[in-house]
This record gives C-alpha cells, structure tokens and sequence, in this order.
C-alpha cells in the first residue's frame, strides 16, 4: 500500500500540473511545473520527504529506462543522422566544452567578488 | 504475426530486457562509454529491424514507459531538496553559475548549428541538449524539435561530460570544487553528475543540483528565444 500511496501522490502532482499548465496563459512544460509544484509542497510541509521517498529514488535510479523508446525512435530519423552526423557530434563536443568552461569561470569570478565584498565590509567595522 | 508484436507486453519487455543488458555491461566494463542507454536503444533498435517489427507496434508497450517520464522529471525536486542546506549556503554562486553555464550552452549550440548550416528543426533538437533528458525533450517538441535527436544528442554531451571532465578540470585550472561541481552539471548533467560524485561530495551535490536549476533557467530562456 505504501508504494500504491507515493504513486498516487508523485501521479497527482504530474495531473495537477497539467492543469496549471493548461491555465498558464504562456506556454510552459508540465513536468517542469510538476518538479516546481513538488519542491513547494516539500518546502512548505505539505508533503514529507517520507511520503514519496522510495517512488522518488526509483524513478530517479532508473530515469535513463524510461528513455529507451523515445530512443529508440531514431531508427525513423536515420535519413537526418546520415546527411548530418559529423556536424551534430562538431556541436555537442564544442558546446560541451564551451558551457563547461564559463560555468566554471563565472562561479570562480562571483566566488571571488563576494570574498573581495566581504573582506571591504570587515575592513571598514 | 504482427499482432504478437502489438501486444503492449512486447515493447516494455523488450526494453526491460535490453535495457538489463546495458546495466550488466555498464558494471562490466566501468567506461561511460557502455551507458547502459545508448546499449538499450541500439539492442531495441537492431531487434526491430532484423526481424521488421514496425516501430508503432514495439511503441504500444513505449507509449507506456513514456508514461512514467513527467513523473521521473517531477522528483527531480526531491533531489533538490534533498540538498537543500547546501543550495542555501551556495545559492547566489549556484544561481550565477547556472545561468551562464545554460547561455552559454544555448548561446555556443545556436551559432554552432548557423556555421554549420544546421536546418531550424535540427538547431532546435540540439539547443536544450545540455539538460536533463525530459526537460530537453519538453522544450524541444513543442518547439518543433526531433525527440529522437534530441534524446540522443542529451545523452552523447552527458557521456562527453562523464569522459573528459577531469581533463576539463585541469585545462581550465579549476581548483574550486564548487566551481567544477556546476560546471559538471550544467554542461552535462545526470551523466556528468556519476563522474562528479566519484571526485567528490561537493563536486557531486553541486552537479546534482545544477541539473534541476539549469532545466528550470534553460525552460525560461528558451521561453524567450523560441
């Protein structure tokens, strides 16, 4: 029954998403507002972290399975894959790199200005 | 004949079964290279074709997998959560650090596909690829994305970012565990996180957590631009 109980509740939070979803006069995915609904139930107590524990790691241990169909897909793309494959690897490796990099860069640069920031601040107590 | 194949139970067991086959060779051989994934979906995808099973009769028992994807997108919270006195500690590097890292993902991704003379519906597939398999695919379909594309392209920047972030790590002198935490995650989450852990806590949770923050900031700005 527990586990019947964590589906009902994470299968819930997907189908009141879709409401919201339906009712936002933007254009904006549901499961996404589905994670941002229960990250807010969780913070405001609505919901225990023991509520949806197990369901929740069983659905994040196993989230690259539920891939596989869509996957498996490609196999009706494989006229796009050959006239383009060498230029789709070009742009994951460069783009892997590049994001890699100014991500590590900003965080380093803000860590920096907020140390600078707080040594001004203890310097003029 | 075909009508075995329609049964819904042919598609799920498939998969289990290809998908169990990529786990044992992934604990095998330890190289993310054998993601367990990509093993699947060749499996299912050489089965398919050898015996000319049409795709729509395997996708009655997808369809049913497919089901459980808004679900897995959703607990993302709960691994947010789960970290969340480290998240109040770090948030405004976190936050800095996730927004650039998801511009300059979509930014680099953009003008690749132009200098390479990438068609519109391709340019889309790729542009969320550095996030989360489900919110890539929510932000490329309805934008007129190839879901196939763009699954594969997630999961190929995800082992890239497995393989190399230790040589990234030392390129790009990135003494910081926090600093080379994000930048696992944001440019290559889920897959880049199992790397992340094995350099370290830090490393691991700050990963973690910029797959949730960079799907919800990569969700806004492609909000903006698509």
């Amino acid at each position: 029954m527990k586990i019947i109980r964590q589906i009902g509740i994470i299968f819930t939070v997907c189908w009141l998403s879709i409401l919201v979803e339906k009712a936002l006069p933007f254009s904006f995915p549901a499961s996404v507002i589905g994670m941002i609904l229960l990250f807010i139930c969780l913070l405001t107590g609505v919901l225990k972290i023991e509520h949806i524990q197990e369901k929740a790691d069983f659905l994040l241990e196993n989230m690259a399975f539920f891939f596989v169909p869509a996957g498996v897909s490609i196999i009706n793309y494989f006229d796009v894959l050959k006239s383009a494959w060498l230029q789709l690897v070009a742009v994951c490796v460069i783009s892997t790199v590049v994001t890699f990099a100014v991500t590590a860069w900003s965080v380093k640069l803000t860590v920096r200005l907020l140390s600078r920031l707080r040594e001004r601040r203890t310097g003029n107590e | 004949m075909n009508e075995i194949f329609a049964s819904p139970y042919f598609g799920v067991s498939l998969s289990v079964i290809a998908f169990g086959i990529g786990v044992k060779l992934n604990q095998k051989f330890k190289t993310p290279f054998c993601n367990p994934l990509i093993i699947a979906i060749v499996l299912v995808s050489a089965v398919l074709l050898i015996f000319r099973i049409p795709y729509e009769s395997y996708n009655k028992g997808g369809e049913i997998i497919n089901m459980f994807l808004a679900p897995a997108t959703a607990c993302l919270a709960v691994a947010v959560y789960t970290k969340l006195q480290i998240l109040k500690q770090y948030w405004f590097p976190i936050l800095i650090g996730c927004a650039a890292g998801s511009a300059a993902s979509m930014g680099s991704v953009y003008l690749l596909c132009r200098m390479f003379g990438l068609d519109e519906s391709l340019t889309v597939s790729l542009l969320p690829k550095s996030v989360t398999t489900p919110i890539a695919v929510s932000i490329a379909e309805p934008a007129g994305g190839m879901v196939p594309i763009t699954v594969v392209a997630v999961i190929f920047t995800g082992i890239l970012g497995g393989i190399f972030a230790p040589l990234l790590i030392r390129l790009f002198r990135v003494s910081d565990p926090v600093a080379a935490g994000l930048a696992i995650g944001a440019s290559s989450h889920a897959v880049g996180t199992s790397k992340a852990i094995e350099l370290g806590e830090i490393e691991g949770a700050m990963s973690g957590l910029a797959i949730g923050i960079c799907g919800i900031i990569t969700v806004l700005f492609s909000m903006a631009v698509l």
